[in-house]
């Protein structure tokens, strides 16, 4: 493919609204998997999926890069590209398993310790006096840039500009510490397996739609509906049945219940609604999990931690957590039109069972291909892409409450129906693109004087 | 007419339901404690422990078949036709079935298991899909009267990307 054409970035994303092809060019496509997917830090996986030396899981770094996640002998958790030294096979094809000894190429035998470097050739001789160096890093598996977890959600990156995980993730950090903090032992493990759906449109409506706190009541009304009927129609004492059905109403919140929410949005595109409240806190609490965290955590604490209640938090560009809920969805774009989403569902560590038969209930009902939210939101989506055809109007726009929002130190805060995370998550995409997100960054921070 | 004739025919009844299709009827086929279980991954032994695409009890079939025909939900704007093929079905008398079970409601005979090979050529948003799958019912019976307590749907391919799916298969 050629190499894309720069481009003036000023004429294709204003604070208020970006141009239509940003959804419909495909290079522009390539050029965002090259600065954004390219340089940010992508959640790669969670370490309980790789609990024992050997465990791997494979997947992309973007749409067409493949890397894999392995537990190294030491402990540590490694991410290498899944790319032979040799003539360049992927080396490990299964989605995840366990490898004995040495990670070993089906081509021609190559095999590779766990952090990636060469192991053994076959017949070796035959390199001798050839110039062939086995030292050579070239001929490892090589690590992504940088790699790095935060309470066991392991990222990588293929900048070695980014700054720290920890200083990239900035305030929406805490939406991990919340999700952990809700495990009476503090930590969360993979559990439950995977659900993908796959969506027929450009990555970026997703994001876009986390925090669109606009949409439900109408996008969900039906389902809203179809609950609240069903609901009329049952007698007092089915109890079972209400509490179930219980769990689709809120997506048909109110505009005043979403705007009290409130959207807050970060450096490098995170953004998050809710905070003091949000649709998932009336959820009702089980009470032998309620018990379990104030035996931990002590009866203010754990307050504080339940009222601390996020919808959808984004980590931009390939990840969005709920904490209330405990799943997380992982994005990972294929092409300008099509993109993969995977649905993890977490047990939290001390909790009864119930609280992930809950977290499944949920992802099933909310996030499956066959579920009875996901598939309106998809469908909306597909519609905007097919709109966007038009010439008609080169424009999607997001103005909603422009000049209110407030810059705090480190975040924006804004109304719960602003299109404050819109703003947030295309300066930076903008930034990305023009490839001056971390050189301006890095030099505002050594002027901090933070030390990396 | 046997049973087995009488098995088919219930099994063809089922699938037409879902071909037109007639939630509101499909859904009556089923016990009061009835399933429709689609598991996300292969030989999935738990439904509740472990992520299915579509795992509902009546309380979400009927919320189900109240949505698909709202006049305001947008997937379901795009007409949805099915056509089932069903082949090598087999019928096992399930020795581990206790119909007595307290879960079990009002309805008391006889458990078989069903099993089926399910092809459906799914018509929505102008384009044609196929879904392959094999099918276990359970089924309660008194004599040739049958009630499904739970429809499991096992596809060739549960852990593919899956494409929005607005009716059961
Ligand atoms: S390509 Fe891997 S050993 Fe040759
Ligand atoms: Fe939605």
């Amino acid at each position: 493919m050629n190499r894309v054409p720069d481009r003036n970035f000023d004429a294709l994303v204003t604070p208020t609204r970006i141009h239509r092809s940003l959804y419909t060019d495909p290079a522009l496509f390539e050029l965002e998997m090259e600065r954004i997917w390219g340089q940010s830090w992508i959640f790669i996986g969670h370490e309980s999926q790789v609990p024992n030396p050997g465990d791997f899981f494979t997947t992309h770094v973007n749409h067409n890069i493949p890397v894999v996640m392995i537990r190294d002998k030491d402990g540590s958790v490694n991410v290498l590209h899944n790319r032979c030294g040799h003539k360049g096979a992927k080396v490990v094809e299964a989605r995840s398993g366990t490898v004995r000894g040495a990670l070993r190429c089906g081509y021609h035998g190559w095999s590779y310790r766990f952090d990636g470097s060469l192991l053994k050739i076959p017949n070796e001789k035959g390199y001798e006096n050839t110039g062939f160096d086995p030292q050579s890093a070239c001929y490892s598996m090589q690590r992504l840039a940088q790699v790095d977890s935060y309470r066991g959600f392991v990222f990588a990156t293929l900048s070695s500009d980014a700054p720290t995980l920890q200083t990239w993730m900035g305030g929406a950090r805490e939406c991990f510490d919340n999700l952990c903090d809700r495990a009476p032992e503090g930590e969360v493990e993979v559990a439950g397996g995977v659900l993908r759906y796959e969506h027929e449109c450009n990555w970026k409506f997703i994001l876009e739609n986390l925090n669109d706190t606009m949409h439900p009541m109408v996008v969900h009304e039906s389902v809203v509906k179809a609950a609240e009927q069903y609901i009329a129609t049952l007698p007092d004492d089915a109890v079972n049945e209400r509490r179930e059905a219980e769990i689709i109403p809120p997506f048909g919140a109110s505009y005043e219940k979403f705007e009290d929410s409130g959207i807050t949005g970060f450096d490098y595109g995170h953004h998050y609604d809710g905070g003091k409240t949000s649709i998932h806190a009336d959820y009702s609490v089980d009470p032998e999990y309620h018990a379990a965290m104030i035996a931990s955590y002590g009866e203010e604490r754990t307050r504080e931690i339940y009222a601390f209640n996020t919808h959808n938090v984004c980590f931009y560009p390939s990840l969005t957590i709920k904490c209330a809920v405990q799943n997380i969805r992982v994005i990972r774009p294929i092409s300008v039109g099509r993109f993969i989403v995977e649905t993890w569902s977490f047990r939290l560590k001390g909790a009864p069972d119930s609280m992930l038969q809950r977290t499944l209930l949920y992802s099933r009902l909310i996030n499956s291909s066959m579920g009875m939210v996901g598939p309106d939101d998809l469908e909306v989506y597909r519609r905007t892409q097919e709109g966007l055809a038009s010439p008609s109007n080169d424009w999607v726009e997001f103005h909603r409450q422009y000049g209110k929002d407030q810059q705090l130190p480190d975040r924006v805060v804004g109304g719960g129906t602003s299109d404050l995370d819109m703003r947030t998550q295309y300066r930076a995409w903008k930034a990305y693109m023009e490839g001056s997100i971390f050189s301006a960054k890095r030099s505002e921070r050594a002027s901090m004087g933070e030390t990396q | 007419m046997n049973q087995r004739q009488a098995v088919e025919d219930f099994l063809y009844h089922e699938a037409s339901l879902l071909d037109r299709p007639d939630l509101d009827t499909w859904v009556s086929l089923f016990t009061e404690d009835g399933r429709y279980w689609m598991p996300a991954a292969e030989d999935q032994a738990d439904p509740i422990n472990h992520i299915s695409h579509v795992y509902d009890d009546r309380v979400m079939m009927e919320i189900r078949r109240r949505n698909f025909v709202h006049p305001r939900a947008s997937s379901k704007d795009w007409p949805v036709r099915c056509s089932h093929l069903i082949g090598n079905i087999r019928i096992h008398i399930d020795p581990s079935a206790d119909s007595s079970a307290p879960d079990s409601g009002s309805a008391t005979g006889d458990v078989l298991t069903v099993t089926s090979n399910q092809h459906v050529v799914v018509w929505y948003r102008d384009e044609q899909r196929v879904y392959a799958y094999r099918g276990t019912h359970r089924l309660l019976c008194a004599g040739n009267q049958f009630a499904i307590r739970e429809k499991r749907v096992d596809l060739i391919n549960p852990d593919a990307p899956q494409r929005s799916l607005i009716i059961y298969l």
